[in-house]
């Protein structure tokens, strides 16, 4: 295991942790139920710990990612259902993604939004084009690490450190109202939605593959994900406790992303802001790229064209043209004005109900003495990956109600 | 496992998806060609690679689907030429010997050759 290979895989998983959703979600949590909320955000991090790894090893051992055996162990009819579904739900991500980094820039420098999410997607496809995938990953990844400047803010207004620890106390507060109840259901799925995104496990496997894992790779994996994903999710909750103890006393609903950059000016200044709203916009892009290549890296495997960008562009021209085209709709969606808050709220949606059809068939690989061999799940991965599948499952199964019962999770 | 060993058609091969010799991606086995030989057990003579060969495996609205995004080709290849099954299946040469080259190529004509690293 290279030291500087892992602290550079460590540093990009934590700056690469946050997107757009987590950044509305976090920030919206905290308002309006102060650090109630943690625990869910600490709970999914462990279930994107465990699945992560899960997705990480079987590429490093099968020497397949996730979407190239999933065909093979859902069969072909379920295999496209679940390609379909993902397609969708990764698209609405990645616009949400192009609309919050229009935003972001927007605030940044006064222009227009629809001409900032061309600008963007310009920059995004110039970069995907131009970089490898190795230099592509740690370029935004490291570059999200300004998103420490949420928890530096956090240490500066003193919160009260016991009550946001008691918050990693699974909990529901006392005292809500039925509406209330079912809004704080409403985010708890959210939130598992939002951190377990399916693209994540598409990307990560598929990374694993474009640089070359294999045995030797397995501690790396491991570490990066359990140190990695911890490290990150800090951070988002840096964002939820700001939020809980700057908005919640004002009676503010933080609903756009710039919101979150306030939390920052208020004890930092102005440099604070621009190193958060830095942050922001790079954690957001990298969170585009991501999606759009896990969407073209899904549609590539499954049909097993050439795929990859450890190769030139050329060398594998339909994966190419794919991720090109999806992300000309993505920029398209944004175009054609839909709000890119209701993006974010479609995003999480589509996505928890994908959740189930990405996480069966790597639980199902992860196992198989066939596959696997000696480096299978054992008891306890297979207890805790098939106990988050489950609460998968139910959040899958309730986000549709709690979405239509809370409008979107309007507070 | 070579093919000359035991395999299970459904469960071991159909859906893996193919390297080349030179570890090039280059299609699934989207479906089986056997020969009834009248009597004796049918033989597996090729793979049959390429959304063409989905026709069968799924509802004709999905077969339409699959044709606008993925095309409808469909390539033969010989069951001589697999070297090894595991988690994929590897042939024996380069993918262009099979003739599973030609859509990629198709492709990379309109791809521009320059400003990747």
């Amino acid at each position: 295991m290279n030291p500087l290979e892992l602290t550079l895989g460590i540093m990009t998983a934590v700056g690469g942790f946050v997107d757009i959703s987590e950044l509305v979600f976090a920030a919206q949590a905290g308002s309006s139920f102060h650090y109630a909320l943690i625990w869910v955000f600490a709970f999914a991090t462990v279930g994107m710990m465990v699945l992560g790894e899960m997705s990480g090893r079987v590429a490093a051992i099968a020497k397949q990612p996730v979407f190239n055996l999933m065909r093979h162990r859902l069969g072909l009819k379920l295999g496209l259902v679940t390609l379909l579904a993902s397609l969708v739900s990764n698209l609405i991500t990645c616009a949400a993604e192009v609309g919050g980094i229009a935003i972001i820039l927007h605030l940044l420098t006064g222009a227009g939004y629809r001409l900032m999410a061309v600008a963007s997607v310009v920059v995004l496809i110039a970069t995907i084009w131009v970089l490898p995938f190795k230099w592509i990953e740690r370029a935004y990844g490291l570059l999200g690490l300004f998103m420490i400047v949420f928890a530096i803010a956090l240490v500066k207004i003193d919160p009260p450190w016991t009550e946001i620890a008691k918050g990693f106390v699974p909990q529901v507060p006392h005292g809500l109202s039925d509406k209330e109840l079912v809004t704080f259901a409403y985010f708890t799925v959210a939130i598992i939605s939002a951190v377990l995104f399916p693209y994540e496990a598409y990307f990560y496997s598929s990374g694993a593959i474009e640089e070359e894992w294999g045995r030797k790779d397995i501690l790396t994996n491991r570490v990066t994900c359990t140190v990695g994903f911890a490290l990150g999710s800090l951070l988002a909750i840096s964002i939820l406790a700001n939020a809980a103890q700057l908005f919640g006393p004002a009676h503010i609903d933080p609903q756009l992303p710039g919101s979150a950059a306030l939390e920052v000016a208020l004890p930092l200044g102005r440099t604070g802001l621009l190193l958060a709203l830095l942050g922001m916009l790079f954690a957001v892009a990298g969170a585009a790229v991501e999606t759009c290549l896990a969407n073209a890296y899904s549609v590539a495997q499954f049909f097993g064209w050439a795929w990859g960008r450890h190769k030139k562009p050329w060398e594998a021209p339909r994966f190419t043209i794919a991720w090109i085209v999806l992300m000309l709709v993505a920029l398209g969606i944004v175009l054609a004005g839909v709000d890119p808050m209701k993006l974010v709220e479609y995003a999480i949606l589509f996505s928890i109900l994908v959740l189930p059809l990405t996480y069966l068939p790597l639980l199902l690989l992860a196992r198989d003495r066939h596959f696997m061999r000696d480096h299978r799940n054992g008891l306890l991965a297979n207890l805790l990956g098939w106990a988050f599948f489950v609460v998968i499952l139910i959040a899958a199964v309730a986000a549709i109600p709690l979405f239509i019962l809370t409008s979107g999770g309007q507070t | 496992m070579k093919p000359s060993g035991q395999i299970n058609l459904i469960g071991g091969l159909l859906d893996l998806p193919i390297l080349d010799r030179n570890g090039l991606y280059c299609g699934v086995v989207d479906d089986i060609e056997l020969d009834d030989r009248g009597g004796s057990a049918p033989q597996v003579t090729h793979l049959l690679v390429g959304p063409g060969a989905y026709r069968g495996r799924l509802p004709g609205w999905a077969v339409w689907l699959v044709a606008r995004i993925a095309g409808t080709d469909v390539t033969r290849v010989p069951w001589d030429a697999i070297e090894r099954i595991d988690s994929s299946v590897t042939l024996n040469d380069a993918a262009e010997a099979f003739g599973l080259a030609r859509t990629e190529d198709r492709f990379r004509a309109f791809i521009p050759k320059w400003g990747a690293m």
